[in-house]
């Protein structure tokens, strides 16, 4: 008993002793590292990074927590992430709505080193249970027949659900209105019958599901989801919608390459761990939440840029 | 329903550390409350990482405690030095501390405190008994709904002029334009952002409403050469006479019953509440004029609204899973994490957690009352001090905590500029109450109009003809013609007083 308990700690310290050098080496990240972004406290987004942060913190020995700076459609927080210093402590959370105000010319996607896509989203159109619509066929029927009488709720005017819902009114020629919310008025909206339908993720409408007050009727993904195996996707209808919503890191433009790797590497553990992967599979996020790092998440920006400007253009939304 | 409770109480008694959670969130509350930019969402969201090491019961406790005692909190700076410590008291200030002003803020923070708990617990009763059907009803309000509620809101403040009607109308407009600035909430355009990319958000709350109260104060009193003409002197927190609260108690019940369904409104939380309900006072006072000039009722109202808008808002939290404020929202992350799933269900599926927050809160009002009047002691002992200290002080801590609430420099600078702002509307005599009746009440009387008129296909008559709609609508219009017509017939009793004198002399 005595002779094993000996030799873990001989064990340990060797381990320290041998780990040290490596230590010293490379003592980067030294202290916490924050992670700005544009979403409310308790959001999709902060609790993204909190569940990333709490495994990185056991892996990195430092802990990783958001920076809530909320509104101007995240301009105000991009503004604070360039006036910080490059010193690698200072990440930005960014999404679709980083590519969406590129497009629009507000900010530059050249300004970010991107350094881990980590969540991929897939949006649905709900319905509530009071809705006369059982099917997505008998919901475009109505919109076909009378345009622009379906409302559905999304949020934050001019920005991704209303880029997804556009991009839809595109593909099925069909027109139905968008009315922008904020998140927790859409549902509220939505369950009580003052518009038709509302645009939202799996994960924030799981309860609404799970309970029969809110159906899905379609989603916007390639396959369909296994968690709603009989809710077809908007492709094997014939449209070609599956823009979803992801969740990603990126550090300045100017970021020492360096860094970018050992960050990368300690983002990759923390998300391979079982505490991180536990909160994706709840939301349902882990269909098509591939990790992509920094080359290939620059490679997936610039097609999403495309994607989005050929989109936005469509819409009239660009000068 | 008994048995649920059965099983809450069994959870509290089983972990006796619960109740120091509780004691702990309260002191917490209080104290982020009461600190000027430290607003009671700041004190949950930093809680949040330390709710991981409880079960999720504990978790919310812990939360739910916090949200108690900083709504309560909030007051104390207000009544004290003009300077709301959180947005829900900012309503408070306006009668708490005219009222301090005059040597009475023991008084004042009585009043503040007895109808905090007052409130608190009524909206928490509301809460354990109503939670369901209540938030079926708040889904009968849609745009159109939560427009014609803050129009009636906003309709209030041509009685709050305390004189000029036009003053009253002239500050109300300038606090709706100024509400304007940012992003356009249906369209996502510009508006008054000169480039500016920090002015997308448009000109915020929290840094608005101390620089038009803390600051503007702090400025007058520095241009007031005899600063220790008005030292407040009398600071122990007697609680007011039971002859002096009960004269409160119809505003007491109607401003806790507009608190709890305001709060259940999801998007809409606490400091909607506070003015709506101080509105409401005002409108069924006998003596409108003198709101503003430290009145007993300009207090209970808006303190009882927001403290029983925290247990309204945590009805869509727990009865559907929608956050019906800000705070609730961070609880709702909260939850999350703990692999709760909010939803309908949330009651039935975990019943020990929501009924044990249930009695968490309503132990949590009660140790509000005990450790408020602690907090405002303490606060007060500040009152001592030379103003030449505190007025600095308080500049250097608004500016810190308005930093603090997003790390933008911008805030300071908006609060900076408000508090010129504030400064002047009072030298002017506008009165600051109408101004920031706009500013709270615009954004929502805008973004609602314009969602409903969306939604109606821009038929005007649609949107306005919904029942509730059109009885809110008719209402303030109603209230708004009364008004006018006291105004007038008052000038004309003033006039006909000053004719007959002139011919007596």
């Amino acid at each position: 008993m005595l002779s094993l308990k000996t030799a873990t700690v001989a064990a340990f310290v060797a381990g320290t002793v041998l780990a040290a050098p490596a230590a010293i080496a490379q003592d980067y990240p030294s202290r916490t590292i924050e992670v700005i972004h544009s979403y409310g406290p308790g959001g999709g987004t902060d609790r993204f990074i909190r569940a990333v942060g709490v495994p990185f913190e056991e892996i990195a020995g430092q802990s990783m927590v958001p920076i809530s700076i909320q509104g101007g459609g995240g301009m105000p927080a991009y503004a604070n992430f360039q006036q910080r210093r490059v010193d690698g402590y200072t990440l930005m959370a960014i999404s679709p709505d980083q590519i969406i105000a590129h497009v629009l010319g507000r900010i530059e996607m050249d300004s970010f080193q991107p350094l881990a896509r980590v969540q991929y989203d897939q949006g649905m159109i709900l319905v509530p249970a009071s809705s006369p619509f059982q099917t997505i066929q008998e919901f475009m029927e109505h919109a076909r027949e009378n345009p622009g009488e379906l409302n559905v709720g999304i949020t934050n005017a001019a920005g991704f659900d209303d880029t997804v819902m556009g991009l839809w009114n595109i593909e099925t020629g069909a027109e139905v209105t968008t009315v922008p919310f904020g998140s927790s008025e859409m549902v509220s909206n939505t369950l009580g019958g003052q518009v038709d339908a509302m645009h939202e993720e799996y994960g924030p409408a799981r309860g609404l599901i799970d309970s029969g007050d809110m159906r899905p009727l379609v989603v916007f993904s390639d396959e369909r989801l296994p968690v709603l195996p009989d809710v077809p996707t908007a492709v094997e209808l014939g449209y070609d919608v599956t823009l979803g919503r992801w969740r990603a890191f990126a550090m300045p433009a100017d970021a020492d390459p360096a860094q970018v790797d050992t960050l990368f590497g300690l983002v990759s553990e923390a998300v391979a761990s079982d505490s991180y992967q536990e909160v994706q599979e709840q939301a349902a996020l882990q269909y098509r939440s591939e990790l992509l790092g920094p080359e290939e998440f620059q490679a997936f920006i610039d097609s999403e840029i495309e994607v989005y400007t050929r989109v936005l253009d469509a819409l009239g939304l660009t000068d | 329903m008994l048995e649920a409770y059965g099983s809450a109480l069994a959870y509290l008694f089983g972990n006796p550390s619960s109740f120091l959670l509780i004691i702990f969130s309260v002191i917490w509350g209080i104290a982020f409350g009461s600190v000027p930019g430290l607003t009671g969402i700041v004190g949950v969201a930093l809680l949040i990482p330390f709710t991981f090491v409880f079960d999720p019961t504990a978790g919310l406790l812990l939360l739910s405690g916090v949200y108690v005692g900083s709504t309560f909190g909030g007051s104390i700076s207000a009544i004290l030095f003009n300077t709301p410590g959180s947005p829900e008291a900012a309503c408070t200030a306006l009668d708490g501390y005219p009222m301090a002003k005059k040597g009475q803020a023991g008084k004042a923070l009585g009043i503040a405190l007895a109808s905090s708990a007052i409130g608190g617990i009524f909206g928490t009763i509301v809460l354990m008994l109503l939670a369901p059907p209540m938030a079926q009803f708040a889904l009968n309000f849609g745009p159109p709904e939560y427009f014609a509620l803050a129009v009636l809101g906003i309709t209030a403040i041509s009685a709050i002029g305390g004189g000029s009607v036009l003053k009253g109308l002239v500050a109300g407009l300038l606090g709706l334009g100024i509400a304007t600035v940012g992003l356009d909430p249906i369209t996502g355009t510009e508006r008054y952002t000169f480039g500016n990319l920090s002015l997308l958000t448009g000109i915020s709350f929290v840094p608005a409403i101390i620089g038009t109260f803390a600051l503007a104060e702090v400025l007058q009193r520095a241009g007031e050469r005899t600063s220790t003409a008005d030292v407040i002197t009398d600071v122990s927190t007697k609680l007011p006479s039971m002859k002096e609260f009960l004269a409160t108690r119809f505003t007491l019940l109607r401003s806790s019953s507009i608190g709890a369904f305001i709060g259940a409104l999801p998007g809409v939380g606490a400091t909607t509440a506070a003015f709506i309900s101080y509105s409401e006072a005002v409108r069924w006072s006998k003596r409108p004029q003198d709101f503003g000039t430290g009145v007993a009722e300009g207090i209970a109202a808006p303190e009882s609204a927001n403290n029983s808008a925290v247990g309204g808002s945590m009805i869509p939290l727990l009865a559907l899973g929608i956050p019906g404020s800000a705070t609730t929202a961070v609880m709702l992350g909260g939850l999350t994490i703990h692999g709760i799933i909010p939803g309908p269900l949330l009651m039935e599926t975990n019943t020990q957690l929501v009924y044990t927050v249930f009695i968490g809160m309503f132990v949590a009002n009660i140790l509000m009352l005990i450790f408020g009047i602690r907090a405002a002691r303490y606060f007060a002992l500040v009152l001592k001090a030379p103003y030449a200290l505190v007025g600095p002080a308080i500049v250097v801590l608004c500016m810190t905590g308005v930093y603090a609430l997003n790390s933008n420099i911008v805030d300071v600078g908006v609060m900076l500029a408000m508090g010129a702002f504030g400064f002047l509307l009072r030298k002017l005599q506008y009165p600051i109450a109408s101004f920031v009746i706009g500013l709270v009440l615009g954004p929502i009387a805008e973004r609602s109009l314009r969602q409903g008129l969306v939604i109606s296909d821009y038929d005007y008559w649609d949107f306005a003809s919904r029942p509730i709609t059109a009885v809110l609508l008719i209402g303030s219009l109603a209230s708004l013609i009364y008004g006018f017509y006291g105004q007038w017939k008052r000038h004309q009793i003033a006039q006909a007083a000053k004719l007959s004198r002139g011919q007596s002399g």
